[in-house]
């Protein structure tokens, strides 16, 4: 059986993991990146391949309300899975809101308590609690060189080539990310010259794809963005801020959202609006996805045949 | 010492601020607002609000008579703070509305769609005294 994202076996098995998510496992194969959740990764590292990436996202570190007393704990959990993965993963993607209020304390002791991961490079995009600060210049001055100080860059990864963008700094009435003219102009040029078997990667902080507009959960200018990776054999877009896993598929572009490593969201449209949600304290690693599952090895079968055949 | 009794006394107190909010909620056509159910809206505020301490936006005990952009030591976009604005039952209302609408170049994005959710949410934050 074809198993993968596009085959409906497999998004039942990522419905199942809707709640999960300490972070996101990438496994790269034939061009074509497959997620795993973290908490369950172990199984599939070890049979299908060296993990390519980790996503995580939205650890809120300075958080400390009722929804998550304890965010440097729960961070500190996904990074010791990521230590625990049999084969250290290539990169680390960070999508965004590593912070809560943007004070300088607050990135000091994220970049504590990621630097647990070892020498895994680390790429970061602006989420818009990480710009709080009345000069949106705390994210910049730790992490900006990439960007020179824009928040959207591109590279290359093991033939991979990625578009980092910053789709918080513009956002719009009702909360939906903006990319903003320069920003949209600048993605499709770079994407333009490069060769459709391409594997592409693009990540923002915001959803790049209409998820629930209504709470803000797109980005209004995202579309000649999404147009431009139609061409492409393989293309991923990530994205955080809505701290929970959602994925689809759209032609050979797959989107998946994250789980945050501080705390959950409601579904889209369930209840009046988005914002942080309160699980009995005993559950709450349970919604972070940091405890193991039954799907795992159904799950770990599944993509293992997928990925033997795509070799 | 007054002489009056409790009611007398609170309604002599609060009286004259409660019959204002209400006529200023009904003139603008705004929906009757629950506070015990605001509260429970309003954790879906507190990803960037606090009742006592300032977060992302300021703190809101006491926002209802506040002039927007006016707790000591927040740092305010300068829209917001050059708004003019008084936070009250219709100008919240409005705010919960589409706050880069009623002040373009703020930086609440944030926005209830259900009038009933709004009404209900500003109600509690008039609980929330000072």
């Amino acid at each position: 059986m074809t198993t993968g994202p596009m085959n409906p076996e497999r998004r039942r098995a990522l419905a199942c993991l809707a709640h999960g998510g300490a972070g996101t496992v990438f496994l790269l194969a034939g061009g074509v990146l497959t997620p795993f959740d973290l908490s369950t990764a172990g199984a599939p590292a070890t049979t299908a391949g060296r993990p390519f990436l980790v996503q995580l996202s939205d650890s809120h570190i300075g958080f400390h309300k009722a929804a998550n007393p304890d965010v440097d704990g729960t961070l500190t959990q996904a990074v010791n899975l990521i230590r625990s993965l049999p084969m250290s993963p290539r990169l680390l993607l960070h999508t965004g809101d590593l912070t809560h209020l943007s004070r300088p304390e607050e990135f000091e002791r994220a970049a504590g308590l990621l630097a647990g991961v070892g020498s895994i490079p680390m790429h970061i995009v602006p989420g818009e609690h990480d710009v709080a600060d009345e000069t949106a210049s705390e994210f910049f001055r730790h992490y900006g060189q990439a960007s020179a100080g824009r928040g959207y860059y591109s590279f290359d990864h093991d033939g991979v080539h990625f578009l980092a963008l910053n789709n918080v700094m513009q956002a719009r009435d009702g909360g939906l990310g903006g990319l903003g003219e320069e920003q949209v102009a600048w993605a499709r040029a770079d994407l333009k010259g490069r060769g459709a078997s391409t594997p592409i990667v693009v990540f923002a902080h915001m959803p790049l794809w209409s998820i629930y507009p209504a709470w803000g959960w797109g980005t209004a200018d995202s579309g000649p963005i999404l147009a431009e990776l139609r061409r492409f054999g393989s293309a991923t877009v990530l994205n955080g801020h809505i701290h929970q896993v959602i994925s689809k598929v759209e032609g050979h572009v797959t989107f998946h959202t994250a789980a945050s490593t501080a705390f959950p969201q409601p579904a889209p449209g369930e209840g009046p609006g988005p914002g942080p949600l309160v699980v009995p304290a005993d559950q709450l690693t349970r919604v972070l996805g940091v405890t193991r599952v039954t799907i795992q090895r159904a799950g770990a079968r599944l993509d293992e045949e997928h990925l033997a055949g795509m070799a | 010492m007054s002489r009056r009794r409790p009611l007398a006394r609170w309604l002599a107190r609060e009286g004259v601020a409660m019959l204002a909010l209400l006529v200023a909620g009904y003139a603008h056509g705004a929906p009757a607002g629950d506070a015990g159910r605001g509260q429970q809206l309003y954790q879906g505020c507190t990803g960037c609000h606090s009742v006592d301490e300032d977060d992302v936006g300021p703190r809101h005990r006491g926002v209802v008579g506040r002039r927007a952009g006016s707790v000591p030591g927040f740092a305010y976009s300068p829209a917001l703070r050059a708004s003019g604005l008084v936070w009250d039952p219709v100008t919240l209302d409005r705010w919960l509305t589409a706050p880069q609408t009623l002040v373009p170049g703020s930086r609440m994005f944030y926005a209830l769609a259900d009038p009933q959710a709004r009404a209900d949410v500003i109600a509690y934050l008039a609980t929330l005294r000072e």
